[in-house]
């Protein structure tokens, strides 16, 4: 069954949008959440299981920072391996996206000689 | 669904888990129920927004599985983690698994040889000197002790390759699992 493909797309630059958010600021995984479904309409609970994969790969750590209100709460910051991570996949991401968007511009605007040639081809 | 309701079906998603990781998995969805209702949303839209508490729990499990593998590679853990990550049913891994299963019967089988080798260096060694084995005992010892140490080699071998193998099905299994089932969109199940 074919997906849309806007869902495939957001889950594959999930973990480099993470990346991106925590290279600013530390931050805990609701607020994580909240910026990323609010900028790219996520579900919310994705954010837990991927947090703990970028905890496998050694991407981020965590600490426990305690809260005024309620139990400690946890914050992730990027490590120099995530770090790593964000300046590749961030690289590689606007060389994709600098490919598609030349692509689409391309068909876009109609390009006179292209057309003649083709049309000469189909006359023939 | 209510808080109670999407956290007991995350909790039954679990079971398998050391309860260690479970109970900090269990915190972690806790806490986002505490901050969405800190933030003035109801249970029910926390939990809609979170998604399907069955898939997040067979994620997370995944997830724990290879992390463990990664941890300590023992038998284990391998098993653990394949099971985990076969849970996830990706679509390309239950085709891959007769393969899969045809490769780990090989790699059985090889470890049977090398333990039958084994022992037949130790039997040589053992009864060759006694039984008068052509060659003379020297010739019977030094024999059973190349047998042995040939085995032991296989073993070894077979033995990276097997961590090899178990690397590579679970590499495989993310990347496919991230690209096939995601679980982005919210779900109301």
């Amino acid at each position: 069954m074919p997906e849309p493909i806007e869902i495939q797309l957001k889950k594959g630059v999930l973990g480099l949008c993470v990346l991106a958010l925590l290279a600013r600021d530390d931050s805990y995984a609701y607020e994580i959440a909240s910026r990323l479904s609010d900028a790219i309409d996520m579900g919310e609970g994705t954010i837990y299981p991927l947090m703990r994969r970028m905890q496998t790969d050694g991407w981020v750590e965590t600490y426990l920072v305690e809260s005024p209100a309620g139990p400690s709460r946890k914050y992730y910051r990027l490590t120099d391996a995530g770090r790593r991570a964000l300046e590749d996949q961030g690289r590689e991401w606007r060389r994709f996206a600098k490919a598609v968007d030349d692509l689409i511009t391309e068909a876009d605007t109609p390009v006179p000689a292209t057309t003649d040639t083709q049309e000469g081809g189909a006359a023939q | 669904m209510t808080r109670a309701e999407f956290m007991s079906r995350l909790k039954k998603g679990l079971v398998g888990m050391p309860t260690s990781a479970a109970a900090e998995v269990l915190n972690d969805y806790e806490a986002h129920f505490d901050d969405g209702l800190a933030e003035g949303r109801s249970e029910a839209e926390v939990a809609a927004a979170l998604g399907n508490p069955d898939r997040l729990a067979r994620e997370l499990k995944a997830e724990a599985g290879i992390r463990r593998w990664h941890q300590e590679q023992n038998p284990s853990s391998a098993t653990a983690a394949i099971l985990a990550v076969l849970g996830l049913g990706a679509i390309d891994i239950l085709i891959l698994l007769p393969l899969l299963m045809s490769i780990v019967g090989v790699i059985l089988g090889g470890y049977a040889a090398a333990l039958g080798t084994f022992i037949a260096g130790v039997i040589l060694m053992v009864a060759g000197p006694i039984a008068g084995a052509p060659g003379g005992p020297l010739a019977a010892i030094l024999a059973g002790l190349g047998l042995m140490a040939a085995s032991v080699t296989g073993a070894a071998l077979l033995t990276v390759l097997t961590i090899w193998l178990v690397n590579g099905v679970v590499w495989f299994a993310r990347l496919h699992y991230r690209l096939l089932k995601p679980a982005l969109e919210p779900q109301v199940a």
